[in-house]
């Protein structure tokens, strides 16, 4: 069974070790990325399969990146994940393949990633 | 001027006629009332209108002269203003029926109300009463514009009979025998109209009440495109305030979400990773904790720079950053030659690299100017020494004036900074509480400390700037 890589994408460090234990320990790969450049590197070697994306990137925008990558590859799924609730009604949000509001429960965010794994590629 | 024999000239006979015409339109002048009084009503309201900003204070004002016994003595007044293609009532003042006006007559006489003497101090819940009391007039004066009130040019008097059906319908509205009708013209087209009529004494309007009304009514006209274009401007001015505050305001909800939410989510996401595996490797587990530790220690200072924030924001001050040694250096460099006259040595310590702390500079420069004029004060009969010292304090930063002058007296120790006490220290005794009032103005705190023996030191908290 191939193990789905995802990559994180916080200018959080916390949130990055976060997601590495936790989704880890739910079987997949995780890599992470704090800046905008580290994630477009990363993607652009290949071998991901989905993104979660934090919006406010210090002062770069993930919106950017996410209109970058779905330009690139739209099939390749991206999850919003950001603090910020409203800027769904941003209409660069809405190509994500899904937005959540951070929250410490990630099981919206795991539910989301199960998703959207579910029906790509 | 009229030929001493024979009949009378063609230039006198034209006056005549002129005259004549004059009576059958705008109706008798019995006897005139004396201009001297009409002067006076026109500079008293005139001297209003100037001063007055809503438009509504500014019709009450006109019409109070229309109606008042020492102004023009209409019983009743309204006036209308165009809307598109209607004269539409808009402000009236008198009483509404006979009875009301044999009453409130009866009560100024009683009092001896002069209605004229409201017209310095306008007040404004009155002038609301009157409109909303006249609300149901005013809706029934509306009427649409007819083709012949074109054709006004001055002031006349309209009567049932009238050949304009605008004036005919406020007849009938009013249930007016003689109705004074005075239009105002822009473009051909009537901007608006005073109407106003004497329905229950049914005195006759002389020919000057018809004039002066005229010239009130062009006053008004005036005032209300002043005011109302004043308006204007103060609702553009109000949207564009709103619409600041509004971006303002969502862009301080993007700053709390990454700022304080994201920290918050992640000590409780860390929690409960934590209590749905626990790491084996103590080590492992230590830096989580770590992490949630430093969101929250994140979220903790967030919240106290918000609060902070918000409490100067209700007093006006807006903290922003200031380098703190530089200011400090230069209002220390300031005293220095009054300190040299006095024997007074001064002493500026700050670190060589740039110090941020959130202040207002006005408010930090006259703390510290009060502080050091303390200092000297404690110095003037021994001179000594006033150490000025800027030091990094975790999320503080520290500016201490010291000095090895006289101890506070006794009275002054419990609260130095609570005021009203005077001594040789802080002059009037205002002088340190103003440094508190600044200082917590600024989200910044001042404390005062003996415990260098021989050395008084007040020392200001500033919150440093991230």
């Amino acid at each position: 069974m191939n193990v789905s890589r995802l990559l994180f994408v916080d200018d959080e460090e916390g949130f990055l070790e976060l997601y590495r234990a936790a989704f880890g320990r739910d079987g997949y790969a995780v890599e992470t990325a704090a800046t905008i450049e580290g994630a477009r590197e990363r993607v652009a070697q290949g071998g991901i399969d989905l993104v979660v994306l934090d919006i406010r990137l210090g002062e770069a925008s993930g919106l950017a990146l996410l209109r970058e990558l779905k330009a690139r590859d739209s099939r390749l799924p991206v999850v919003l994940a950001t603090a910020y609730a409203r800027y769904q009604d941003d209409f660069s949000s809405w190509l994500a393949d899904a937005y959540i509001v951070k929250s410490s429960d990630l099981n919206e965010l795991k539910q989301a990633v199960r998703r959207c794994l579910g029906t790509a590629r | 001027m009229s030929s001493s024999r024979g009949g009378p000239g063609p230039r006198e006979r034209a006056l005549r006629s002129e005259r004549t015409r004059h009576l059958r339109e705008r109706g008798p002048a019995l006897r005139t009332i004396r201009p001297r009084r009409v002067l006076d009503l026109l500079r008293r309201v005139s001297e209003v209108l100037e001063t007055v900003v809503d438009p509504e204070v500014a019709a009450w004002s006109v019409l109070l002269a229309y109606t008042a016994g020492e102004g023009l003595g209409f019983n009743r007044a309204f006036l209308l203003l165009a809307d598109g293609d209607h004269l539409r009532g808009w402000f009236g003042v008198g009483p509404r029926t006979r009875d009301e006006a044999r009453q409130v007559w009866a009560e100024m006489r009683m009092h001896g109300v002069l209605p004229l003497d409201r017209l310095a101090q306008p007040d404004t819940r009155v002038v609301e009463t009157e409109q909303r009391r006249h609300a149901a007039t005013l809706a029934s004066l509306s009427h649409a514009v007819e083709r012949g009130c074109g054709a006004w040019r001055r002031a006349f008097i309209g009567r049932s009979s009238h050949p304009n059906p605008c004036v005919r319908h406020w007849v009938t509205a009013l249930e007016s025998r003689e109705l004074v009708v005075v239009p105002l013209m822009a473009s051909g087209r009537p901007w608006g109209v005073v109407l106003a009529d004497n329905f229950v004494t049914h005195a006759p309007v002389y020919h000057a009440t018809l004039e002066a009304a005229e010239t009130l009514a062009h006053y008004l006209r005036a005032a209300l495109e002043r005011t109302q274009l004043l308006r204007r401007v103060q609702e553009e001015k109000r949207k564009r305030l709103t619409a600041e505050h509004a971006t303002a305001i969502l862009e301080t909800a993007r700053a709390l979400a990454h700022d304080l939410k994201n920290p918050l989510a992640l000590a409780g996401g860390v929690a409960r990773e934590l209590m749905a595996a626990a790491p084996e490797n103590r080590d492992t587990l230590l830096r989580q904790l770590g992490i949630a530790a430093a969101a929250i220690s994140r979220a903790e200072q967030r919240v106290g720079e918000l609060v902070d924030g918000l409490a100067s924001r209700a007093d006006g001050i807006v903290p922003e950053p200031v380098e703190v040694g530089g200011l400090v250096d230069r209002v220390v460099g300031a005293f220095r030659p009054l300190a040299g006259s006095r024997g007074v040595r001064m002493l500026c310590y700050h670190p060589a690299r740039p110090l941020m702390a959130g202040a207002v500079v006005r408010s930090l420069e006259r703390c510290l100017e009060n502080l050091v004029v303390n200092a000297l004060e404690a110095l003037r009969e021994s001179g000594g020494e006033v150490h000025a010292a800027v030091h990094e304090d975790g999320d503080w930063v520290r500016i201490e004036v010291a000095d090895n002058g006289q101890p506070l007296p006794p009275a002054l120790r419990t609260d130095p900074f609570a005021g009203g006490i005077t001594t040789r220290r802080g002059g009037s005794g205002l002088g340190l509480a103003s440094v508190r009032t600044l200082a917590e103005a600024m989200g910044a705190r001042v404390e005062y400390d003996e415990r260098e023996p021989g050395w008084v030191r007040f020392t200001l908290f500033l919150r440093r700037w991230s």
